[in-house]
């Protein structure tokens, strides 16, 4: 047993922690947990918990059901809203089979795979996203429109809207767990609320996204509140997004940095750019899985709806942000289509990959977007190269069934059980009447 | 009188001109100095620097030392002949010479003696000198023939411990607050195994105390100043070079830790946090230097828990862990000249040591030796290592430890590699006593004790394991049955008990069989030790051994051919379909070993040899014996050269498909004699046609026969009596080939006649004719596709081949219509045909990107375009696909993908029944099986979610193609 095992078993004597969690990630995003004894949990590190596949999202093709949960230790933290003494703790888990072999159905495989590439290269991959999502009044019953708690708007200071003590739990809970924040402050909806988290590299950071969700929403829970990382939950108000800003390191070198370089960008970051332009159709349904993402992306405002990167350009899909020029560590890019009910595993994996892509390939990056890309004519912005993100989740399926990049990436299984739950998904959203048909219909026709 | 150049190269110097000019150098050399000097290790390195060391003192003063002490003079060449590095430090400290006199001692000074004289030290410049001059004088003694090995090795570590003693001495006296603390230095590695070489990382553990009163924080502080110096002190390079390194990443935590912590601290680490590895390194702790009492409460606090470590929990996954680390880290440029690295090197050794002394040192403390060689002996005396086995692997471990003393001798570097230049040989051969053909002798041996080494693990781990069972004495104590067990599940038996069964049971009593099973079973069990199931491999050892009684000249087989051995091993524990096929009988393991034998016999000289043993027999039950015998034997070679991975899977296809082409041959023949001795003269001529994957030369293991069966009664029969008569044979040859016996039976499968199930099963040729005439249906030719008329009758054949060649390649190809047809029937069997509850993603032949997918797109092709392209009417799918793909029918990537899914669902289907002896319809989904498959195909048991994904993505792109070209 290592090191960091042994300072688990320890820690659980020593916070008197009576209740274990182990969490995993299903292939569309969503947190399981399992709960065992600290006694278990000796048996846990070396074997694994057993559980039944069948019964997660994604997971196991029918006939090998027994999967096994593998605690990693460096995950281990104490719920901090499950109260001190006596204390509940997660870990997050790998999963395996049976015979020891990582599970090709596991995101945090998928995702260790990528950076596995990533490594053999030479690089490590950071990432830092700004997580926005609203709060709401209490949750919304079937068929009620969801009422938010405030009506302010871009970095308003909110007397009573209650957003400000609710942020500052947030924070509170999230800093507990040893994830830092960066920066948060009340967004252009009502109710909408954006918290940065502070870079890590991809791992850390997938498994901070689904601490986070779950702090969010547990915060909500505690205020009598509720919140949602729905895409788009008002056609008339700015969809939730998850900008995030990437960068590859070799060694403690900045690999997108280069002095005297255009916006100091390096040939390496302007392959890394040109790949996720050119593979983004491919990777849009994993980066924005849901029906309502590309809600979203139609809505304009701060949403990127076409593939084109700029340099402060916010309604490029991708920006060189400003920095600081003697702070070459803190180059990156901004991916700004990603939403905050992604998969964070797997949309990781995909922009890494597809970058990586560019990088391996040398693809050359095309010319920068200086226009608003919105207030182009459709013609202009053929003129200019510059295509449309895919318009719906079947566009995006249709592209990503033909893409060997994001098989290769997620890897058979999951490409597989991705694609056959999103058209079943569409399916049942193409039969929908929605309320849009009747009130323009029903008064002509 | 200074020699002439050649006359110096003559006697044995390389470089004559080099030595006449070294001679100059030296003035005049007295004759038998010369001959001295030749006499070295290496004359020109001696002859170089004892000129470098005249230029010092001058020659003349020089020249009469030498002449002075007889002693001296040896003794000094010797060194000079050996080591360069200490020639130079003779010419810049020449006064030392003059030790190597009379006065030197010839025994080891012992280490309060060496801590003595090494304490004058006072800085690290005069530390440096000390250091060398006392290694000076153990060179001297050791390559004098003074001391042994086990002596000069243990006096190196006694210089290190001495040597360390002096540094901290050195860093007290600059260190005010010294009396703040109290430092030990522990002796880890080959310090403290007492066994160190001339140069070598010295690994310490540093431990701390507060003396009485002190203040604690100030303590850690002052050691961790003096332990920095000393390793400053060591380490530093100053004008007169350097000592070692000191390495203290032994310590808890690794570099990570502290450098120097308190007793309790080391003890509670070793309490909590250690792992296993850790505890193995511990075993070598000793006291080396600083505060005596606190070394030895060390010890005596860490001591306890060495001998426990066996009984931590993941001891055993450790232990395998580190082993297939130490095999496994050989970095591959050195692996022929690495003394250290890899299996046959000295940590092989010094592991194997280790780890049985791990294991079976907590209960016998007789073996909690530090030193390797004492320790070596230990398990001897014990019995836990067969007598003769360690001694032989003692002379191997001396052998190669002073190899390596020699080799770093000469420039005193760091370096476990045999160099490869013969001049650099020749001085290392020389100094170990090789006088004549130094270079060849001295590698000849070093190879020799190599091997030894290499089956170190067989001898050491396994060998004892048989004399724990046996019912003869044994020389020396013997395992017990607890050891025994620890050691089975050491080493990844899941079943100890169940094993030792098997063990007892192939090495009981006196017989041949048991003795020569003694001597193969340890080499065996190694190999089913490193196998993906150990218990299985072993078990069907044992069975085999059983089955066969007392046919012996398969185990004299197996013990005179070692890799026979090896072979067999690696097959009875990676497959089930091979090992039934053996123990059915015993003839199949000579094919093992012999590269010649492994070769798929060629389809002429299978006939040829069914044919012969046909017509050999008196009657058609004996005829039909020898086919079906000659076809196990045949299946045998294919699947065992398939196991060891020598066969592509087309020629795997090839080969089946030719045994059961000449099983049916002989079959026919005996069938025919069958009937004709019971009705006489046969009235008609037969023919047997192969369909399906037979008539397509891609038969799998354990697929049925496809057949038609053709006659054509001759012209003065009787149709009747004729159609009588061949319906008898064919189905006399059905029931002897599909009848239970020893060898393996073979279903003969007709369905693919005219109308099936529901026609004769044997039709004349004018049926056929007037058959095809009529009702021919677009499937019926699509199957004619891969009918080849191999069997029987030659000029039925012919025709029969004339008849079906314009149906399955129809004049102007298949028409829009027949072509819609086939597209249906296809899209009904993608919808219908898959068994309930397959996955369509992973079913072999009926799923996506499957067999079937392949092969249905390129019989749509070769219906369509084989009357135009020659190249497209073959039986077999992957040359009509290269065909295609050439005749630009198809573009080269899509053939490439379906190629690439066909060879690879292929490969899989044949591995799955290799590996359990039962066919698969589906890629197999238990994980004990699919790593068995995954190991099969060279993934490694570990990697078989690979395998899968491997096996989805190349299906998926494979229907992609079909989706594009098939359903057009």
């Amino acid at each position: 047993m290592g090191k960091q095992e042994d300072f688990v078993l320890r820690a659980i004597e020593e916070r008197d922690v009576r209740f274990v969690r182990l969490w995993f990630t299903d292939v569309l995003g969503s947190l399981k947990s399992v709960s065992v004894a600290p006694a278990e949990l000796e048996g846990a590190f070396a074997e694994g918990i057993g559980f039944d596949g069948s019964a997660i999202e994604g997971f196991a093709r029918v006939h090998e059901a027994d999967m096994l949960a593998l605690p990693d230790p460096s995950t281990f933290q104490v719920l901090p809203w499950r109260g001190e003494t006596p204390a509940t703790a997660r870990m997050f888990c790998d999963i395996q089979m049976p015979d020891g072999t990582p599970s090709y159905a596991d995101p945090r495989h998928v995702l260790k795979r990528t950076l596995g590439k990533a490594a053999d290269a030479g690089f490590t991959f950071y990432t830092h996203p700004e997580i926005e999502f609203y709060l709401f009044k209490g949750k919304p019953g079937v068929g009620e429109r969801p009422v938010p708690v405030d009506d302010s708007g871009y970095f308003d200071h909110t007397a009573q809207g209650g957003g400000n003590d609710f942020r500052r739990e947030v924070i509170t809970m999230l800093e507990n767990m040893g994830i830092s924040v960066e920066f948060s402050h009340h967004e252009n909806g009502p109710g909408q609320q954006e918290i940065d988290l502070r870079y890590a590299d991809a791992l850390s950071m997938a498994d901070n996204i689904m601490t986070f969700r779950t702090i969010v929403r547990e915060v909500a829970l505690s205020h009598g509140k509720w919140a949602s990382f729905m895409p788009k939950p008002f056609t008339e108000h700015p969809g939730s997004a998850m900008h995030t800003h990437v960068s590859l390191f070799e060694g403690d070198e900045n690999a997108f940095f280069e002095a005297g370089a255009e916006y100091q960008l390096s040939a390496t970051g302007r392959a890394f750019v040109a790949g996720i332009l050119e593979h983004t159709p491919e990777i849009t349904a994993v980066t924005n899985q849901w029906v309502n993402s590309y809600k979203r992306l139609a809505g304009g405002g701060e949403a990127p709806n076409h593939i084109s990167w700029g340099h402060n350009n916010r309604s490029a899909l991708l920006r060189v942000p400003m920095y600081k020029p003697n702070k070459g560590n803190s180059a990156r890019i901004e991916h700004r289509a990603i939403d905050a009910a992604c998969n964070p595993y797997l949309a990781f994996a995909l922009v890494l990959a597809a970058g990586l892509k560019g990088i391996e390939n040398k693809y050359e990056l095309p010319p920068e977007a200086e226009d608003d890309v919105w207030s182009l004519s459709e013609y202009e912005r053929r003129a200019m190269g510059i295509a449309p993100l895919p318009r719906n989740l079947d566009e995006a399926i249709r592209i990503m069934e033909s893409s060997e990049l994001v098989a290769e990436t997620l890897g058979e299984h999951v490409y597989d059980f991705f694609l056959r739950n999103k058209r079943n998904e569409w399916q049942d959203y193409r039969s929908q009447v929605t309320q849009f048909e009747l009130d323009r219909l029903m008064p002509m026709v | 009188m200074v020699p002439a150049a050649p006359e110096l190269a003559r006697r044995g110097f390389r470089d004559g001109d080099a030595a006449a000019a070294a001679f100059e150098r030296l003035g005049d050399v007295p004759a038998d100095l010369v001959e001295q000097i030749a006499a070295v290790a290496s004359p020109d390195t001696a002859l170089r620097s004892l000129a470098d060391i005249a230029d010092a003192v001058g020659a003349k003063q020089l020249l009469a030392q030498l002449a002075d002490d007889d002693l001296l003079r040896s003794r000094l060449l010797v060194v000079l002949g050996t080591s360069r590095a200490l020639g130079e430090f003779l010419a810049r400290h020449p006064d030392v010479v003059a030790d190597l006199g009379s006065e030197l001692s010839t025994t080891p000074l012992g280490l309060d003696t060496m801590r003595e004289q090494m304490g004058q030290a006072t800085d690290a410049d005069s530390l440096r000198i000390q250091y060398h001059r006392k290694l000076l004088h153990l060179a001297a003694r050791d390559l004098n023939a003074h001391t042994s090995f086990v002596a000069s090795s243990g006096e190196l570590a006694d210089l290190a411990m001495a040597t360390l003693g002096a540094a901290l001495d050195i860093a007290k006296a600059a260190e005010p607050d010294a009396d703040a603390t109290r430092l030990a230095i522990m002796a880890m590695g080959k310090t403290g195994g007492h066994e160190l070489n001339y140069v070598s990382d010295v690994d310490v553990i540093f431990v701390s105390e507060t003396p009485e009163g002190g203040d604690e924080q100030k303590s850690l502080a002052v050691a961790t100043r003096l332990a920095t110096a000393v390793i400053r002190l060591c380490g530093q390079h100053t004008r007169e070079g350097t000592i070692w390194e000191v390495d203290p990443n032994l310590r808890p935590e690794g570099k990570n830790g502290p450098l120097v912590r308190s007793l309790a601290s080391h003890v509670a680490y070793y309490d909590k946090w250690a792992s296993t590895w850790e505890f193995q390194a511990l075993l070598k702790a000793r006291f080396a230097a600083g505060d005596a009492e606190l070394g030895a409460a060390y010890v005596e606090a860490i001591d306890p828990k060495v001998w426990f470590a066996s009984t931590r929990d993941n001891f055993v996954g450790d232990v395998r862990a580190m082993r297939r680390r130490v095999i496994d880290n050989i970095p591959h440029t050195q692996r022929d000249r690495q003394l250290k690295l890899g299996s046959g090197g000295l940590r092989d050794v010094e592991f194997a040591v280790q780890l049985l002394q791990l294991v079976h040192g907590r209960a016998d403390e007789s073996l909690r030796s530090q030193t390797t060689i004492v320790a070596l002996r230990a398990l001897a005396e014990g019995g836990y290592v067969g007598r003769r086995d360690g001694a032989a692997l003692e002379d191997a471990y001396e052998f190669l430890r002073t190899l390596e003393h020699r080799i770093q001798l000469f420039k005193l570097r760091r370096t476990h590699i045999v160099p490869d230049d013969p001049e650099d040989l020749r001085r290392i051969g020389r100094s170990m006593g090789y006088r004549t053909n130094p270079v060849e002798n001295l590698t000849k041996e070093w190879q020799a004790h190599r091997r030894v080494v290499r089956r170190l693990h067989e001898k050491i781990f396994f060998q004892p394991l048989l004399d724990a069972v046996s019912s003869l004495p044994a020389e020396g104590l013997r395992l017990t049955p607890l050891a025994a067990e620890q050691r089975l599940t050491a080493l990844g038996f899941r079943d100890p008990n169940g094993a030792m069964a098997h063990i007892q049971a192939l090495t009981s009593g006196v017989s041949r069989r048991a003795a020569i099973q003694k001597s193969l079973l340890p080499a065996m069990l190694e190999w089913f030790a490193e196998s993906h199931d150990p218990d299985a491999g072993l078990l069907a050892f044992r069975r085999i051994s059983e089955e066969l009684g007392e046919s012996h000249w398969y185990l004299r087989k197996l013990r005179d051919e070692g890799e026979s051995a090896e072979q067999l091993a690696h097959i009875l524990s990676s497959s089930r379909w091979v090992t039934d096929l053996i123990l059915r009988a015993p003839d199949s393991v000579a094919l093992l070993g012999d590269d010649a034998e492994l070769v798929p016999r060629d389809r002429d000289r299978l006939l040829t040899e069914m044919e012969l043993a046909v017509s050999r027999q008196e009657d058609a039950a004996a005829a039909i014996r020898m086919v079906r015998r000659i076809r196990r034997r045949e299946l045998s070679r294919v699947g065992i050269a398939d196991v060891q991975g020598r066969l592509d899977i087309v020629r795997v296809g090839e080969a089946i498909s030719d045994i059961g082409t000449a099983t049916l041959q002989g079959a026919l023949a005996a069938s025919i004699s069958a009937v004709e001795a019971d009705k006489g003269p046969m009235p008609t001529r037969m023919a047997i046609i192969s369909m399906g994957r037979l008539g397509g030369h891609e038969s799998a293991y354990g697929s049925d026969a496809d057949v038609m069966f053709v006659h054509d009664p001759y012209d003065d029969a009787d149709p009747e009596a004729a159609a009588s008569a061949a319906l008898a044979v064919a189905q006399n040859l059905r029931k002897m080939l599909a009848a239970p016996g020893d060898d393996p039976p073979l279903e003969v499968d007709a369905e693919l006649r005219p109308d099936g199930k529901n026609g004769p099963l044997v039709r004349s040729f004018a049926a056929y004719r007037s058959y095809y005439e009529k009702w021919s249906a677009v499937w019926e030719a699509q199957a004619l596709l891969r009918a080849e008329a191999a069997v029987g009758d030659e000029d039925l054949r012919t025709r029969f081949t004339a008849l079906i060649d314009p149906l399955r390649w129809p004049e102007g190809g298949a028409t829009p219509a027949e072509v819609r047809e086939i597209r249906r029937i296809k899209a009904r069997v993608d919808a219908e045909r898959l068994p309930r509850g397959a996955n369509p993603a992973t079913h072999l032949k009926l799923g996506r990107g499957g067999l079937a997918d392949v092969e249905w797109t390129v019989q749509l092709l070769q219906m369509q375009h084989a009357h135009a392209v020659p190249e497209l009417r073959t039986t077999r799918t992957i040359e009509a696909l290269r065909g295609a793909s050439k005749a630009e029918l198809i573009d080269l990537d899509d053939a490439e993908t379906l190629e690439a899914a066909w060879r690879m669902v292929s490969r899989i289907r044949n591995a799955v029944m290799l590996m359990r002896g039962k066919a698969a319809e589906s890629m197999v989904e238990q994980a004990d099986e699919r790593s068995g498959v995954a190991h099969l195909l060279g993934y490694g048991g570990d990697d078989s979610e690979r395998m899968v994904d491997d096996y989805l993505r190349t299906t998926r792109q494979a229907r992609q193609v079909v989706e594009r070209i098939f359903y057009a």
